[in-house]
Parts: structure tokens; C-alpha cells; sequence
């Protein structure tokens, strides 16, 4: 794996560390709800998701 | 349920794990048990008892903060690729078999540091397990309705049976070899098939509490809306909040790299490296998809219980009061499946410590050196049998002392921050040379200190006496001493205290003590080893900097009480074979050393090795400068032979592709003289006829019949003619191949040329008793030179006219389209093309020469000029025998549209 695309994971990582950190994650620090799913969890879970789903892209494009 | 019946039944479910990892250690190598969802699965390890039953509790009390747990491993996932490869590779280069063991060999195999890491790990991981057996005792005492009780002895303790079988199991499949860094297939097996179990049971749970018991999410938020403590439930809880939140997901941060028993699995277990690359995407979606009906089962436990007394249990709990006993025991069947693979694989993570980096480095390696192999191998496994059972029996022992008084959070959260001590000197050590041993145990130890002081100790006391005064007060009444608020830093959670403050001074310890004193030089080459891992992997054994005087035959001495003589000579003679050295070498060089510590390292562990091979051999002194030198010499000269094998492939190739070219010269020019010699011989031909001829017509002008010189003068025309053809097909063939023809294009319907050729071509195939069939009727619009495919149909007809069955011929002529090329075939029912020839009957001036038959009339021009018009319009031409014996010739064209008509 070239070094470049070994960097996009450490970026990764660091974004997903600032969204899920203070004071970014205050941003959601709510009691409401979107269809019964409380928005901090919602967000939470979207940005674990994402992280996933782009973790699947890079290693099924580039990983040897 | 009663008990004698969930005995049973966990009875059938122990022989059924047992069964499954039976069958896979027999089938080690089916690609059933080696394969990434295996791995990504065995890596679930980290979902205990923990996660199935805390999580729950945690969210019905506390809220959000359960999730902190899942959410290190997100962030450290995408990290993988870089650190977990780099430490595979280390590990597995040098036969690595637990996480103290590669601690304490980043830091030059130090003997101390690998038991301090042990001990550091044991202590983590003891209450960990008794945490386990906790869970399965009081839901085994929910499950049978049984008062939840300590008083019985040990023998009527169910816990303590499940306790012994789990021993047994971790013994059997983990302690076959004296070798540790064995895969056991087997354990890894059933650790994946309960990873899907306890996955599936939770979020049946989970669908069943949401949706059955309550009317969907919204309905659950709805009414967990108006109970007291919802806010506390939903939200982080402000800065302050928000500050234990971020220490909580560092901490899982570091625990997904360093737990024993996570270390375990990823690395040690690891069969392929490139399995990470499923696993590292996998399994942060097995942890969402634990996670998704937590907070309802929870909240659904709070609105249905009214108080969360016993939040921990909802999952089992609201089925049962639901009568739902069936669906209950689905629950615990997954919250043990949880349990048994924590307890089994940790159990083995610290057996391999216990062994390789406590009892055998500190006392019997004297034993070893005057034993024999099988004594020997028999001892290690021995050491690691009663280890198992040893640390089972301890974990057994804190639970009834200690678990009954002691939340189940606190357990897990101890072992998490007591792990986290070994942060700095893994992760440091693996990106910086100048992490010294001496640091990074002080470093440790300061560390775990203070945890105990702030962590540990509260609860301790709080647990024995039962007084909160420690806590609230400090020691002796000192306010700035308080365990948990230290120096009054008095807003963080206990956990997230102690992980400050001793991460802080352990942090701080490790590197200053790394800088203020000089490093030893063995520690030194490691550090360079680890931080540039991959060049070094490159330089193998020639990475060791060593110097000094040594015998093999010692050497074969020591290797030989472990391996056997067998194992030994095998790898010496391979050793030998790989660096061209003969096989009778007496003196040991600094690669041998090396290679043999690594061969010993996994059966009883680095520091060892290094101690006993470094009691046979002779070292010297080395200064730290000189390892530095000679590493960065070896590096050069690596990268230098690199340089120069590239070179030497790059001439190789190109003097391969000298000869191929020189001999398709020489294949070129035998061609040419064929050509001539056939070009001379073809012209000859008619020429001699012409010559003839016009001789007998000038000798016997006079006499010769009116009918008699009609003939002769008949001939002369017709083979100058066939002189005047074959010049023309020579002149065509020439400019058709080197592309000098206009191809006058048009867009016009295949269908009719094929029949305007057919049809000239009727009045010879009737002469020979010939019919030509033409199989469609369907028109096909393409682009096209016209004369020059009637040109390559009339060729192929007349071939087909020749060699078609004499007595009743019969040629087909099919067309039609096929993924935007039309295909054109002329098949006729004669022998077909002799195999031998297939090859060559594009060939020009090719004439079958096993043809029992009148030298064909042609110019052997025929086909070869067919194959160049083909391909000038970008089709193919091909031959095939087809199922009557005769030959099918195809041509295909491609389709385009007008909109290529201007090329």
C-alpha cells in the first residue's frame, strides 16, 4: 500500500477523533429525538457508520 | 427454569463449543477455518459479558457513555493498517507469542520489563475474568429464580464447575505444543462461531424488547421522556461531561491494541496479514450493529422496572417477567458465549506471559540446560497447564472475595486503565529509537501506582469496611490527597481521574528517563529494528549487531534441548543453505545467534533465549556508536544489492528481448528467401508455358494446323494471364499489408454482397456437381469495401469449391450478428485442413502440401490476402474444423455506426 493512501486512514482517524471529541460533539448534546432515536445517538452512530463505509472504499480500492 | 434443566442445557452447549473447535483443529487448513470473517469475527473477543450485560445497565443509569467503549476502537481501526501491520510483522519475524513478550523485546529483550508488563497484565486481567464468572453466576441464579447468594460453599457453586470446564477447555486446545506462537485453529473456531451467536441473540433481544414489548422507538422515547433522570440519559452532560467522555474513548483508544487478550487475537493469531483488510472494516460494523438496541432495552428495562436496580440484567429480565423464558435463555446463552471466549482466550494470553516471561526467565532455565527435549517440552506445557488453571482459580477467588460489593464497571473499567499504563512504551517505542527499558518500567510502575492509589484502593476499602471516608476525605483527612480528586481537580469521573494522573506521570517518567540516561546498545539495534521495520525485515538475521566469539556445536547444544535433534538439523541445514555457508561451519557468526534466539523465542519466549544462548557464547562489548554504524552499513549494502539486482533483471530482460528480436530477424529473412524463391518458382511456371510455346509456334510456324496453333496461342494467354494475376496479387498483397490501400468505404447490406458473390460463384459450383446454400436472409447495414469483401468471399468460396466432397459438395454460406460484429462462415463438407497446417494456412504462398489431389491451381495468395482486407477493416478471420470433418472459415466485421463513415 502506497504511503499516500496509508496517510487517508490517519486522517480518518484524526476526523473522526475531532467529530466524536469536545467541543465538536457538544454541538449534539440534546434531549430531542428524530423518530424516537435521540439526535446525539443519531449522530454518533452516523459518523460511526461513515467512517466504516469510507474505511470499506479506501482498503477495497488501494489495499495490497 | 430449573436448574438441573439450564445445567443441562449449558452442559450441551459447552460439548458443542468443544465439538466445533474439535473439528476445526482437525481441519487446520480448510479454508473454513482460515479465512478474514474468521479472523474479523475472533476479534470480537472484545464484546464480554461486559458489553452484553454492562452496556445495558450503564445506559439505563448513566446514558450515552457506553458507547465511549466502541468508540476508541472506531478511531483505532482506520489505524490499523499502519500499527497493527507494522506489529505483525514484527511479531511474526520474531516469533513474538504475547504482548509483554514484544515489550520487552522492542527494548532489547529485557528480561524485567517483559515480567513487569506480566504482572501489569495480570493484574488487569484477573478481576476482569472474575467479572465474567460474576455475570454468569447471577444470571445463571436469574435464569434458575434462585436468591442471589454468596454463602454456599464452593463445591455447590455452578460458577466454580463452569469455571473448571472453561480451564479444561483453554488447556486442551491451547497447551498442545511447547511452541506459543502456535495458531490455535480450534480456540479461534469457537470464538467466531460465539461472536455470531452472542451478536444475534443481543439484537433478537433487542428487536423483541423495541418493537414487541413496546411500540417502536418512538414509543420507548415517549415515554422514557418523563421520568426523572432522562436528561442525564440522552445528553453527555456538558464540559464537564464531555471531558470524561474524551478520556473514556482514549482509554478504549488504547485497550483495542493492548489487552491481552485483544493482542492475543490480532497478532498472535493472525494467520495472513492481508486478513486486516477485511477485519478492518468488519468488525467496527459488528460493534455498531452490538450497539444499535442498547439504549432501548435499557430505557425499556427503566419504564417497565420503575427503578434500575437491576439494569444490568434487563436483557434477561424483561423476557422472563414476560414469560418469555425461551427467548430468556437465548440471552444467556449468548451472554455466556461471551464469557467463554473472553475467559478462554485471556486465560491463554496469560498462561504464555505466566510461562514465557515470569516462571521460566526467573528459574528454570538451569532445569531446561540439563534436561532433555521431551522432558523439556513436556515442563513448558506443564508450566502453562498450571498456569491456566492457576489464574482461573484466582479469578474464582477475587469473585467470591471481591464482586459480590463491587459494581461490574468498575472491574472492567480498572483493567482498562491498568492496561493503559503499557501505552507510552508500545506505542512511543514503536515510532521512536530512544525509549529506553529502564523508562519504561519506571514509567509503568509509577503508573500503576497511582492507579491503585486512585482507583483501586477507594474501592477497595469502600468494599472491606464499607466507609467512604478514604474517598471523601483523603488519607488522614488530607482534602488534597483525596484518591479521586487529586490535588482537587474534583470534576472528572473517578476513571477518568486515575487515567490523568497516571498516564501523565507515566508518560512524563518514560520520556525523561529515556533522554537523561545513555542507552544500551542491544536495546538500541531492537529500537531501530521495530521503528524501521520494513527495511529490516528485508535485512533479516543480519539485523542483530553482535560480536564476540561462538561455536555452533554449542549452539546446535542448546537448540537441540528444545527442538529436538530432528527440529534442530532442519533448521540449521536450512539456515546454512540460505546464507551459502558450508555445512560443517564451526564458528557461530552474529545471523546464527540471531536466528537461534528467534527459533527458542516461541516456545520460551525472547528474554529467555537471549539468556541461554547468551550463556554458551562469548560476547563482547559493543559501543552504541559502532551498532549504529554497522546497521546503517548493512542498510546500504541491502539497498545497494537491491540497486544492483534491479540492474541485473533490467539486462536480463533486455537481452532477452535482444534474441527474441534477433530471432524474428532470422525468422523474417528465412521468409523472405521462401517468398522469393516461391515468387521466382510461381512466375517460372507460366513463363516456361509461354516460352514453350511461342518456340514450337516460331520452330513449326508452317506446318502447324490452324487448330494446333489456336491451342498453342490459347495457352500463351492464359498463362500470361495467370503471370498478370499473380504479379497483381503480389502487388495487392504487398500494399494491402503495408497499408497503402484506400478502402473505398460504404454503408450497404452485407446480405447482398454475399449473394452477388454466391451467385458468381454458382456457374463453377454447378460444373463441379457443388451446391451453395445460403442459410439467411435477414439484411445487415455496415460499413464496408465492397469489391474487397467480395474480393475475401469469392476467396473463400473457391477454396471451398476446391476442397468441398466431390461427388455431391455442399457449401453453406451463414451470416449474422453478435456483440456489434457480424459474422460471416463458409463451411463446406470436405476433409477439412489437416491439423498440422492450421497454423499456417494464412500464411502467403502456403499450399497444403499433404494434399492428395492436383496441385491446386492458386497463387497460395488467396487466404493471406482474405486475412489482410479483414483486418484493414478492423475484423478477424479464423478457421475452425467443423463437426462434418470440413472446414468452417469465419470472418467477423465490426458494426459501427454512419458516424464512423468519414474514417
Amino acid at each position: 500500500m502506497k504511503k499516500r493512501h496509508e496517510q487517508k486512514f490517519v486522517v480518518l482517524a484524526i476526523s473522526v477523533l475531532l467529530t466524536l471529541n469536545i467541543p465538536f460533539i457538544l454541538i449534539f448534546d440534546s434531549s430531542d429525538a428524530v423518530l424516537g432515536v435521540p439526535v446525539l445517538y443519531l449522530y454518533i452512530f452516523s459518523i460511526w457508520f461513515i467512517t466504516i463505509l469510507i474505511t470499506y472504499r479506501i482498503l477495497n480500492k488501494y489495499y495490497e | 427454569m430449573n436448574s438441573a434443566v439450564l445445567i443441562l442445557i449449558i452442559l450441551g452447549y459447552l460439548g458443542l463449543i468443544f465439538y466445533i473447535a474439535f473439528l476445526a483443529e482437525k481441519q487446520r487448513n480448510s479454508r473454513w477455518v482460515n479465512n478474514p470473517y474468521i479472523y474479523s469475527l475472533s476479534l470480537a473477543v472484545y464484546c464480554t459479558a461486559w458489553t452484553y450485560y454492562g452496556s445495558v445497565g450503564k445506559a439505563a443509569t448513566t446514558g450515552v457513555d457506553f458507547l465511549t467503549i466502541y468508540l476508541g476502537p472506531v478511531i483505532a481501526l482506520p489505524l490499523w493498517v499502519i500499527i497493527i501491520r507494522k506489529v505483525i510483522r514484527i511479531s511474526k519475524s520474531h516469533n513474538v507469542s504475547s504482548i509483554a513478550d514484544f515489550i520487552s523485546l522492542r527494548y532489547g529483550k529485557n528480561r524485567s520489563l517483559g515480567a513487569v508488563v506480566a504482572i501489569v497484565c495480570l493484574l488487569a486481567t484477573i478481576p476482569y475474568i472474575s467479572l465474567q464468572l460474576k455475570a454468569i453466576s447471577d444470571t445463571f441464579h436469574i435464569m434458575t429464580d434462585a436468591p442471589i447468594s454468596s454463602g454456599n460453599g464452593v463445591l455447590d457453586d455452578s460458577t466454580f464447575y463452569i469455571a473448571l470446564v472453561l480451564a479444561v477447555f483453554a488447556t486442551f486446545f491451547g497447551t498442545q505444543t511447547s511452541d506459543a506462537t502456535e495458531k490455535h485453529k480450534g480456540i479461534i473456531a469457537s470464538i467466531a462461531f460465539e461472536s455470531i451467536l452472542k451478536l444475534v441473540f443481543f439484537l433478537i433481544i433487542g428487536v423483541y424488547v423495541t418493537y414487541f414489548m413496546f411500540d417502536g422507538p418512538s414509543d420507548i422515547y415517549n415515554q422514557i421522556s418523563t421520568h426523572d433522570n432522562f436528561e442525564q440519559l440522552t445528553t453527555i452532560g456538558g464540559i464537564e461531561g464531555a471531558f470524561n467522555w474524551s478520556f473514556m474513548i482514549a482509554l478504549s483508544f488504547i485497550a483495542i491494541f493492548l489487552l491481552p487478550r485483544q493482542f492475543q487475537v490480532t497478532v498472535i493469531q493472525n494467520t495472513r496479514v492481508k486478513h486486516l483488510k477485511k477485519a478492518i472494516w468488519l468488525f467496527p460494523l459488528y460493534l455498531l450493529l452490538f450497539n444499535l438496541f442498547v439504549i432501548y432495552i435499557a430505557w425499556g428495562g427503566n419504564i417497565i422496572n420503575g427503578d434500575t436496580a437491576q439494569a444490568e440484567y434487563y436483557s434477561i429480565l424483561l423476557p422472563l417477567n414476560n414469560g418469555n423464558i425461551w427467548l430468556a435463555l437465548l440471552v444467556f446463552l449468548g451472554g455466556f458465549s461471551a464469557v467463554i471466549s473472553m475467559v478462554v482466550v485471556s486465560t491463554l494470553a496469560l498462561s504464555t506471559m505466566v510461562s514465557n516471561n515470569l516462571i521460566i526467565p526467573y528459574g528454570f532455565l538451569g532445569r531446561f540446560i540439563q534436561g532433555q527435549t521431551d522432558s523439556n517440552t513436556q515442563s513448558i506445557k506443564n508450566i502453562r497447564r498450571v498456569s491456566i488453571f492457576i489464574i482461573i482459580a484466582l479469578a474464582y477467588l477475587f469473585y467470591i472475595s471481591f464482586s459480590v460489593q463491587m459494581p461490574l464497571i468498575s472491574i472492567g473499567l480498572m483493567a482498562f486503565v491498568i492496561v493503559a499504563q503499557l501505552a507510552p512504551s508500545f506505542f512511543i517505542g514503536l515510532y521512536w529509537n530512544r525509549g529506553s527499558a529502564k523508562a519504561s518500567i519506571i514509567g509503568i510502575i509509577i503508573g500503576v501506582l497511582i492507579t491503585i492509589y486512585t482507583f483501586i484502593l477507594p474501592f477497595t476499602i469502600e468494599a472491606i469496611t464499607g466507609s467512604t471516608s478514604f474517598t471523601d476525605n483523603g488519607p488522614w483527612g488530607i482534602e488534597l490527597f483525596r484518591p479521586q480528586a487529586l490535588f482537587g481537580l474534583d470534576f472528572m469521573s473517578p476513571t477518568a481521574n486515575a487515567l490523568l494522573w497516571s498516564m501523565t506521570f507515566n508518560l512524563l517518567a518514560y520520556l525523561i528517563f529515556s533522554l537523561t540516561s545513555k542507552g544500551n546498545y542491544r536495546e538500541r539495534n531492537f529500537a531501530e529494528i521495530f521503528i524501521d521495520s520494513k527495511n529490516f525485515t528485508n535485512l533479516q538475521d543480519n539485523a542483530l549487531v553482535w560480536k564476540g566469539e561462538a561455536y555452533v556445536e554449542d549452539i546446535r547444544n542448546v537448540l537441540r534441548k528444545f527442538l529436538g535433534e530432528a527440529r534442530t538439523e532442519r533448521a540449521l541445514t536450512l539456515f546454512f543453505r540460505k546464507y551459502d555457508l558450508p555445512q560443517d561451519t564451526q564458528m557461530a557468526d552474529a545471523r546464527l545467534i540471531n536466528f537461534s534466539e528467534k527459533l527458542l523465542a516461541a516456545n520460551i519466549g525472547g528474554a529467555s533465549a537471549q539468556i541461554l544462548i547468551s550463556n554458551v557464547v562469548k560476547e563482547e562489548e559493543i559501543s552504541l556508536v559502532e551498532v549504529l554504524k554497522i546497521l546503517e552499513e548493512s542498510k546500504k549494502t541491502i539497498d545497494s544489492n537491491k540497486l544492483l539486482q534491479d540492474k541485473s533483471n533490467e539486462l536480463t530482460s533486455l537481452a532477452n528481448k535482444l534474441q527474441e528480436a534477433n530471432e524474428e530477424l532470422r525468422v523474417k529473412d528465412k521468409q523472405k528467401d521462401e517468398f522469393l524463391d516461391t515468387v521466382a518458382h510461381e512466375l517460372k511456371t507460366p513463363l516456361t508455358g509461354i516460352r514453350a510455346s511461342t518456340e514450337l509456334l516460331i520452330d513449326d510456324l508452317d506446318e502447324m494446323p490452324d487448330e494446333v496453333r489456336y491451342q498453342f496461342l490459347t495457352n500463351i494467354l492464359q498463362d500470361s494471364d495467370r503471370l498478370a494475376r499473380l504479379i497483381n496479387n503480389i502487388l495487392d498483397f504487398e500494399k494491402l499489408s503495408t497499408g497503402r490501400t484506400d478502402l473505398d468505404l460504404k454503408y450497404q447490406n452485407i446480405a447482398k454482397t454475399i449473394r452477388d458473390a454466391c451467385a458468381s460463384a454458382q456457374s463453377i459450383a454447378s460444373q463441379k456437381n457443388c451446391e451453395i446454400i445460403i442459410k439467411n436472409k435477414s439484411s445487415i447495414y455496415l460499413i464496408y469495401d465492397e469489391d474487397r469483401i467480395t474480393q475475401v468471399l469469392t476467396n473463400l468460396l473457391s477454396n471451398a469449391l476446391k476442397f468441398a466432397d466431390e461427388q455431391q459438395g455442399e457449401i453453406e454460406v451463414s451470416y449474422g450478428r453478435q456483440k456489434g460484429k457480424v459474422l460471416v462462415s463458409v463451411v463446406d463438407n470436405g476433409t477439412g485442413v489437416p491439423d498440422e497446417d492450421v497454423k499456417y494456412i494464412f500464411d502467403k504462398f502456403f499450399q497444403s502440401n499433404h494434399q492428395n489431389r492436383i496441385k491446386p491451381s492458386g497463387s497460395g495468395f488467396g487466404l493471406a490476402i482474405s486475412k489482410q482486407i479483414i483486418e484493414v477493416h478492423k475484423g478477424e478471420i479464423w478457421y475452425l474444423k467443423n463437426e462434418k470433418g470440413g472446414a468452417t472459415f469465419t470472418f467477423s466485421l465490426p458494426i459501427e455506426k454512419e458516424k464512423k463513415e468519414d474514417e
